[in-house]
């Protein structure tokens, strides 16, 4: 398991990182493709990780992995709509400035996680 | 080699009449006494949902779309499609009978039925279902180049969050054109629902069979097309993952049972109608992780309140019978759900409000309107659309009878139910609140049933984590089918209208390359893939709505001439257009080939582009009379 969240860890920065050049410059698809995934499941992944929302083995509490995928993706998403209504709102409307904030949000839910303790997991009633 | 982690291994304690302890020692280990699945068997499960996918996608290809008529998908489909969807629910009830499941092999075979399913707008047609998705992208489009809302133009505006999110989408990764998303959305919807049906049936039903046979159902069940690139579809993701989360986390009473009477007399009865409620698993982040999760319900809401208008409005009665049947213990949550909408409402929406008042508040508590009424009016137009319209109503009924029964079975069996049924009519409360008329019945169709279904599986479900049995699995495979065939029915019983070709976007395109910007473009009929483009940039009219018209009157030429007296215009005829007033009864039956040969004849109509998708006349006005 924790090699598991390492790749995770490791996957959600880089595109994390890579996304932020290419709001800017870059070949469509792949800035679609990269930007897309930012969008859909970065900040939330980043934020499952550091919850440490890990799927314990027990009957109980199964279900842990499902709803990590779903706070995942629906976080991420909420916050991409959250970042730019409020960019128009305020009358500040710029996509690329858009997408590095989600980025900077997932890096540092990223770089929090680093710093907590290993071993807290969920428990189950 | 299999090992699932959702079901408990059976225990088998030692017995002094025990063969193997009589015999002086224990078996070896072997895939039958350790209740695991040999691995050829879940590898040929697997194949089979291979195979399944190949022919069904294959079969779909197979299909040609001008022969495609009133009663829709249904009557052009290839037989190898049904072999396809056949395979697919087979393997999918053998693998739900295996004594030990395999959560990966359950997890492909639902992605592969929602494909088939789902599938066949990418497949088939290419281009994305229903016209309302092409306005969806033109004001994702209309954001991401202006930065900028105009409630005036549309009532999307009052609520743009989706449309905002698209546009960021767009805006940075420099693509113009998101019509492959939207093409793909349903199956990419489908799929990306899967973790959250999942997480929230297993907080409703008794053990991880019953969770994965009721989100099969859901997926088999789930006719209403809600799920095309829209903010529909994603608030509903936003509100399956909301619920999950707070049964999941924040589950029990909100306040000391014994503290009142009323408490206490609230929490006896739940425990006598659904005793198993306490015994739900509840997991326990630690306090800080819990803190974070509040605020991410609160941020949920807050996206969902900003796009959607229905939606949230749904969410208020679901958390309020949480709260009522001890499985929420978040007090405030629900007063948030109330305040953040209403809030959205009179501030960032306040446009729309003074615009639509008597709309708004004009049918609030007439529920005969709003439910049979509109309903009612649905029951009309070609003999094929109504055969479509009965299988829908037909479909509805079975999945709520059967969710009624499930109740009682499991009120009967002491199996988790209550809050099923919680939720599953819940939503119902909106009937006499909002003015959606018929549109808000399917509505509230997609709101209950991912409770429902955890009902409707409850009767062939055994009590036992281990087996499900082969009278439960052929009950389950019977009741799969019959859900899935009338949802093939159901759900494309308005392909001909609702789907779209080339040749009517090459229509559009041309009306765009040849219309000044601010010129009046009309519609003979509101059914026509435009706007995904100049959103704002035309004044968009049509003659007649796409809705059943009781002894509908003939178009007139006059009609369209009135609108262009002035400064002329352009009237766009297609072939969906024709689909849908045939098919909706919008018009009497073939009047639009009509219309369409005498205004032809009409001085000052000029044909300036014909294909066989659709015609462009250009009507003069005063200001360009020759």
């Amino acid at each position: 398991m924790p090699s598991e969240r390492s790749y995770v860890s490791y996957a959600t920065a880089a595109v994390a990182v890579a996304a932020i050049p290419l709001s800017f410059v870059g070949p469509e698809g792949l800035r679609l493709a990269v930007i897309g995934l930012l969008m859909l499941a970065g900040p939330g992944t980043a934020l499952v990780l550091l919850l440490r929302f890990d799927p314990p083995r027990s009957a109980q509490a199964t279900g842990a992995l499902p709803l990590s995928i779903a706070i995942a993706i629906a976080f991420s998403l909420a916050m991409s709509t959250l970042v730019a209504t409020a960019m128009i709102y305020a009358r500040l409307w710029s996509p690329p400035a858009g997408v590095c904030i989600l980025s900077i949000l997932t890096l540092a839910f990223l770089g929090i996680e680093l710093k907590r303790p290993k071993r807290v997991l969920v428990r189950a009633k | 080699m299999t090992h699932d982690m959702a079901a408990s291994p059976p225990v088998r304690t030692p017995h002094r009449h025990d063969a193997r302890l009589r015999d002086g020692g224990a078996k070896p280990p072997t895939h039958r006494n350790l209740g695991l699945t040999p691995t050829w068997h879940v590898g040929a499960l697997a194949a089979v949902a291979a195979a399944a996918l190949v022919l069904g996608v294959w079969s779909m290809t197979q299909v040609d779309p001008l022969r495609i008529g009133g009663a829709g998908l249904i009557d052009v489909l290839p037989p190898a499609y049904f072999v396809a969807l056949a395979l697919s629910l087979v393997g999918f009830v053998a693998s739900l009978s295996l004594r030990r499941l395999v959560p990966a092999l359950l997890t492909w075979q639902l992605l592969v039925t929602a494909v088939v399913l789902n599938g066949a707008d990418p497949v088939i047609h290419g281009l994305p279902r229903l016209e309302a998705s092409f306005r969806h992208l033109g004001i994702a489009d209309n954001i991401a180049q202006t930065g900028q809302l105009d409630p005036s133009l549309d009532a999307y505006f009052n609520w743009p969050g989706f449309f905002n999110l698209l546009g960021m989408l767009s805006g940075a990764s420099g693509a113009k054109d998101l019509m492959g998303i939207a093409t793909w959305a349903p199956v990419g919807i489908n799929i990306l629902m899967l973790a959250p049906l999942l997480a929230l049936a297993r907080r409703l039903t008794a053990n991880p069979r019953q969770a994965w046979a009721a989100v099969w159902i859901f997926y088999l069940a789930s006719w209403i097309g809600q799920d095309y690139l829209s903010p529909q579809a994603y608030s509903f993701f936003l509100l399956l993952t909301l619920i999950a989360c707070l049964l999941s986390v924040f589950g029990g009473w909100a306040w000391p049972t014994e503290r009142t009477r009323l408490s206490r007399w609230l929490s006896r009865n739940v425990s006598k109608l659904d005793g198993a409620v306490p015994r739900q698993g509840v997991m326990e982040p630690p306090r800080t992780d819990t803190a974070v999760l509040v605020v991410v319900c609160g941020l949920i809401l807050l996206a969902m309140t900003a796009s959607h208008q229905l939606t949230p409005f749904a969410v208020i009665p679901i958390l309020a019978a949480m709260l009522l049947t001890g499985r929420l213990r978040l007090r405030f949550l629900p007063v948030l759900a109330v305040v953040l909408p209403v809030g959205w409402l009179l501030f960032a929406a306040s446009a729309f409000l003074q615009g639509h008042f008597g709309q708004l508040f004009g049918s609030l508590g007439d529920i005969g309107a709003n439910s049979f009424g509109a309903l009612s009016t649905r029951v009309s137009g070609s003999d094929a659309h109504v055969f479509v319209v009965y299988t829908r109503m037909a479909e509805v009924a079975l999945v709520w009878i059967l969710a009624a029964v499930g109740a009682f079975v499991g009120y009967r069996r002491k199996a988790p139910w209550l809050t099923a049924a919680a939720g599953a009519l819940a939503p119902l409360v909106l009937i006499p609140l909002q003015p959606y008329g018929g549109e808000l019945l399917l509505r509230l169709y997609l709101f209950s049933l991912p409770f429902a279904v955890c009902l409707v599986v409850l009767p062939l479900m055994s009590d036992k984590s281990a087996g499900l049995g082969m009278r439960r699995a052929i009950g389950l495979l019977l009741m799969g089918a019959v859900l899935a065939t009338s949802t093939v029915v159901s759900r494309y019983g308005n392909d001909s209208m609702e789907s779209f070709n080339n040749d009517e976007i090459a229509v559009v395109n041309r009306l765009y390359s040849m219309a000044p910007t601010g010129s009046i473009l009309i519609e003979a009929v509101r059914n026509t893939p435009w706007r995904f483009q100049h959103y704002a940039d035309y004044d968009y009219r049509a003659l007649v709505a796409a809705e059943p018209v009781p002894n509908a009157a003939p178009l007139t030429c006059d009609a369209a001439s009135q609108i262009a007296r002035k400064a002329g215009a352009y009237l766009i005829v297609t072939e969906s257009q024709q689909e849908a007033a045939d098919l909706r009864g919008s018009t009497p039956a073939g009047d639009l080939q009509r219309f369409v040969a005498t205004c032809a004849t009409t001085p000052g109509w000029t044909k300036v582009y014909e294909n066989a998708g659709g015609v462009i006349f250009h009507i003069e006005g005063v200001s360009n009379a020759k």
